[in-house]
């Protein structure tokens, strides 16, 4: 089936069989390796992504389904001269990853949250509603809650 | 340019890391394996043909295909079978005796022995079309009886092996106590206690990917220990080593489950051979939730005597191990429970007893703590009760026993020589960080209020050891200075997210006195660093941190002896200080390293370096509340106090800590693997049926630290990351005990779910008739 998923703002017109998940299309087909398959049954959110600014785990959803749609991955995050965005560096400055498996999922969860609402960081309770909803094995957590909070009062700053 | 906390940081927050799953090799094939539903039975038949039919099917093998073939006409290979997999030589995990007569076939050709375990394989030009290959294989199975749990595998009512036992491995630590020990003590205590089979759950799943190029393998893996991967992967193929790589790009986490050669390897580095053709295995979660190792797996029995001040007289462990199916992994892994049984306390007699059983579960092997949190788990849940059976305060009875700091070394009655501790300094510290007596005090508030949840207080000391066991306490590796002023480290660990990247470098360049961004560090390939051991049992900061500060000695020695060379001045005037040589007594002779190297040539210096076993210790403190009508368990504070020597890096030992108390809280309320009279793992729903801890089940965690320099290395670094799994437990548990205040305490078996707890509040209390 021809599909267009743009990408990063790339447009990329894709023949794809309508059974292959969106992970496995970004990963393969588009060759951005940056979203990982940490569970494939849409528990762990290592493979978050952003389609229409929508977080949507991508080992759930049809590369099909996402037909026209703009999707964003942990690869678009950084700005347009290569820099590192606000929550990529707080999340190096909290020591927010260690092995980095789940980390693209955390950062377009976190991003999504975040563009959607630039006041989110006067709400403790609703960043740690996003870190409750993916996994991580190796930080305890705590370091993630910190670095979503530091980008988001860094946004909090910025905003009018 | 942007300051990264840690180099690693770039690429991996950045999307730009590399793991196995991402390496693109043009051609490369995916493997799937058919996976047994029984755990125990008979195999039938197998039935590939359908599978070979799909289009994008490439192959589809059961053992049975793969037996007895013609050898190969490709030169690289002479074999004519599927090897088998091989056992773990390192650190006792396994022996020749314990695997002898127990073949672990990398496909099943007989007997399936655990649930999950491959009958056949399918290759694809991708995964998609190999799983349709391998929904078309057909085979059947007859079922055998299931041996589940150990005690009824260790009566040996069905073997898993014809004519062996089931009980692969016996062993013991210490002495017999004598029983008049036991009858003439003021006080015994008793309990029994599991230690639950439990996943590890790296985020990334195990992956492989073999690449044939002439007569040589290059292997991707994510891994721990590269060079063991190496060297079994060529044995199994009849190959020399050396025409064998293996590289570790990122690894997404191991936490002990990574280091390995596990049957699925064996059956894809022989299939790129046969096919000539790269193929790759990439672990799906369900997959791994089936076959991947467990850790822990014990039932344990104790008695621990005291005299009526509370100080210990005797100390008696005896375990059975569920190892699972074959002993080649980590039969032996629960001698470190016994050697450890000791814990930190002068406990004059100690006898600990092993008993390992193969049971149709998927093999044991270490995890995360690796035999030391069983060890540390039994003896601290038994201090509370001795405690309680003295009406003492646990604190007090921990104080009275405590190894003091002027006995070390101190050789333990099971066998370990301590190296160095100031036990009681990390339990004082604890109990001012977690403010004992303010909780005491709450404690005994809501005590006299009906109305107010019980709340408990609980306390871990342990002991741990780390770098490995002799034999295994050394690692190679070197450092090279460049012209450019660059200098490169190489050794034979691997990271799984330790950060090795940067804390290595960073050694380097503080040990030579330069500037932190001329180190890089090479490691994690086989190709680079011709010798290794790995990244495992706590060992990395400990022996190659040792390794590299002596690489840094050689370095500067021989740059010294050139110098001296180059001005005909001996050596001994020639000093070295901040990354360049001087003449002491001539101030306008100064050079650089790398100015030094253009005018000498290549400065490459390489060894092997050994360290003393080290022990870390520490105290945990957890304060749980308690709902009796829901059973819930709601950790109020956790406070790990750990001492692992001179730190090298405190901001990722900080978060190797905290992340490994998360850990520990998973094994003391939430994890578990729950399986069938039949041998299958009730994990129908993935991880929703494996709890691993969220943020929503992280409580205020305060990671402090005392420090107690390691004799045994130059640096007096000890290994870290393993506290939280070990201390942290008992600690949870003892609070939930603590808090209930049940007459039974063997009623609060973990993980700690909402049923034990319930079940347990409604038993009878301390003082009341039972």
């Amino acid at each position: 089936m021809k599909i267009t998923l743009t990408v990063n703002g790339e447009e990329f017109p894709l023949d794809v069989e309508p059974r292959r998940v969106l992970a496995d299309v970004l990963r393969e087909d588009c060759r951005l390796t940056g979203t990982h398959l940490g569970c494939e049954h849409g528990v762990c959110g290592a493979c978050g992504v952003l389609v229409d600014g929508e977080a949507v785990r991508s080992c759930l959803i049809l590369a099909v389904q996402c037909d026209g749609s703009s999707v964003r991955t942990v690869e678009g995050l950084a700005g347009p001269d290569g820099e590192p965005s606000a929550l990529q560096r707080a999340f190096s400055a909290e020591h927010a990853l260690q092995c980095g498996f789940c980390t693209p999922g955390f950062l377009m969860v976190a991003t999504g949250a975040l563009e959607a609402d630039p006041t989110l960081g006067d709400d403790p309770d609703r960043i740690e509603d996003l870190v409750r909803s993916n996994l991580c094995r190796c930080t305890g957590y705590e370091p993630i809650r910190r670095a979503i909070t530091r980008a988001a009062q860094e946004a909090r700053q910025l905003a009018p | 340019m942007h300051q990264w906390g840690r180099r690693e940081d770039q690429r991996l927050t950045m999307g730009k890391g590399r793991f196995v799953a991402d390496i693109e090799v043009p051609g490369c094939l995916d493997a799937v394996f058919v996976r047994s539903k029984t755990g125990h039975g008979t195999l039938r038949s197998v039935d590939c043909a359908p599978a070979r039919a799909v289009p994008g099917v490439v192959g589809a093998w059961a053992a049975a295909d793969l037996m007895d073939m013609p050898a190969c006409a490709h030169s690289a290979s002479v074999l004519q079978d599927l090897p088998p997999v091989p056992h773990s030589v390192l650190a006792r995990l396994s022996s020749d005796e314990a695997v002898a007569g127990r073949e672990w076939p990398a496909l099943v050709k007989e007997r399936v022995r655990y649930a999950g375990e491959a009958v056949a394989v399918v290759v694809g030009e991708d995964r998609y079309l190999a799983e349709d290959g391998a929904a078309e294989v057909t085979f059947e199975v007859e079922p055998l009886p299931a041996m589940v749990r150990p005690s009824d595998a260790a009566r040996d009512s069905f073997p898993l092996f014809d004519g062996l036992s089931n009980v692969a491995l016996t062993g013991e630590a210490g002495q017999p106590i004598d029983d008049s020990v036991w009858r003439d003590a003021a006080a015994v205590v008793e309990g029994r206690y599991r230690q639950s089979l439990l996943l590890p759950t790296p985020m990334e799943c195990r992956a492989i990917l073999v690449a044939p190029d002439a007569d040589r393998l290059t292997v991707w893996a994510g891994h721990q220990a590269p060079h063991r991967l190496r060297r079994e992967l060529a044995a199994s193929l009849g190959w020399p080593e050396d025409r064998v790589r293996v590289v570790v790009p990122d690894t997404g986490g191991a936490f002990g489950s990574k280091s390995a050669t596990f049957p699925e390897y064996v059956v894809v580095a022989y299939l790129a051979v046969k096919l000539r053709r790269p193929v790759r295995w990439i672990e799906d979660r369900l997959e791994s939730m089936m076959v991947a190792t467990r850790g822990r797996g014990q039932d344990q029995r104790v008695r621990l005597a005291a005299d009526a001040d509370g100080r210990l007289l005797a100390y008696e462990l005896t375990i059975e191990a569920d190892v699972g199916a074959y002993p080649h992994l980590g039969v032996g892994l629960p001698m470190q429970t016994a050697w450890m049984a000791t814990g930190p306390y002068a406990t004059p007699k100690v006898h600990a007893t092993v008993r390992s059983v193969l049971t149709n579960t998927m093999v044991t092997y270490p995890y995360r703590g690796a035999g030391r949190p069983e060890a540390a788990i039994a003896l601290e849940r038994s201090m509370d009760t001795m405690a309680r059976r003295l009406s003492m305060d646990p604190a007090e009875l921990r104080r009275r026993n405590l190894i003091p700091p002027e006995s070390f070394p101190y050789e333990t009655p099971t066998g370990r020589r301590y190296d160095s501790g100031n036990y009681a300094g990390a339990l004082e510290l604890a109990l001012r960080t977690v403010d004992y007596d303010g909780w005491r005090a709450e404690q005994a508030r809501r005590g006299k209020d009906p109305g107010a949840m019980p709340l408990g207080i609980g306390l871990s000391c342990y002991v741990e050891r780390s770098g490995g066991e002799p034999g295994g306490l050394f690692e190679f590796g070197g450092l090279e200075a460049g012209e450019d002023g660059s200098i490169t480290a190489r050794c034979g660990a691997a990271s799984s997210g330790q950060g090795h990247e940067t804390v290595f470098p960073a050694l380097v360049a503080r040990t030579l006195g330069v500037a932190q961004w001329r180190v890089r560090l090479i490691e994690g390939d086989t190709g680079e660093q011709p010798e290794g051991l790995g990244s495992f049992a706590s060992r990395t900061a400990q022996v190659v941190g040792a390794l590299l500060w002596h690489a840094c000695q050689l370095l500067i020695d021989e740059a010294r002896r050139r110098a001296a060379r180059m001005w005909g001045v001996p050596v001994e005037r020639v000093e070295w200080s901040d990354g360049t040589v001087r003449d002491a007594h001539d101030r306008s002779a100064v050079l650089d390293l790398s100015h030094l190297v253009k005018a000498t040539g290549p400065l490459k210096v390489d060894d092997r370096f050994e360290t003393g076993m080290a022990f870390p210790f520490g105290t945990h403190v957890a304060v749980a509340e308690v709902d009796p009508e829901l059973g819930t368990v709601h950790l109020l504070r956790l406070v790990a106090v750990d001492d692992c020597g001179v730190v090298l890096d405190p901001e990722i030992v900080h978060g190797q800590a905290f992340g490994s108390c998360v850990q520990g809280i998973g094994q003391a309320l939430y994890e578990g693997i729950p399986y069938g009279d039949d041998g299958v793992p009730l994990l129908g729903n993935g991880l929703l049926d494996y709890l691993l801890p969220t943020f929503s089940e992280v409580p205020p965690i305060e990671v402090r630290h005392t420090r107690t320099p390691s004799p045994g290395s130059p640096l007096g670094a000890k290994g870290a990351g393993e506290s939280g799994c070990i201390g942290t437990p008992a600690a949870v548990v003892n609070a939930v005990i603590d808090a209930l205040q049940v007459a039974d305490p063997d009623l609060l078996q973990m993980p700690l779910t909402p049923d034990v707890v319930w079940r347990a509040a409604r038993a009878p209390k301390r003082g009341e008739p039972r």
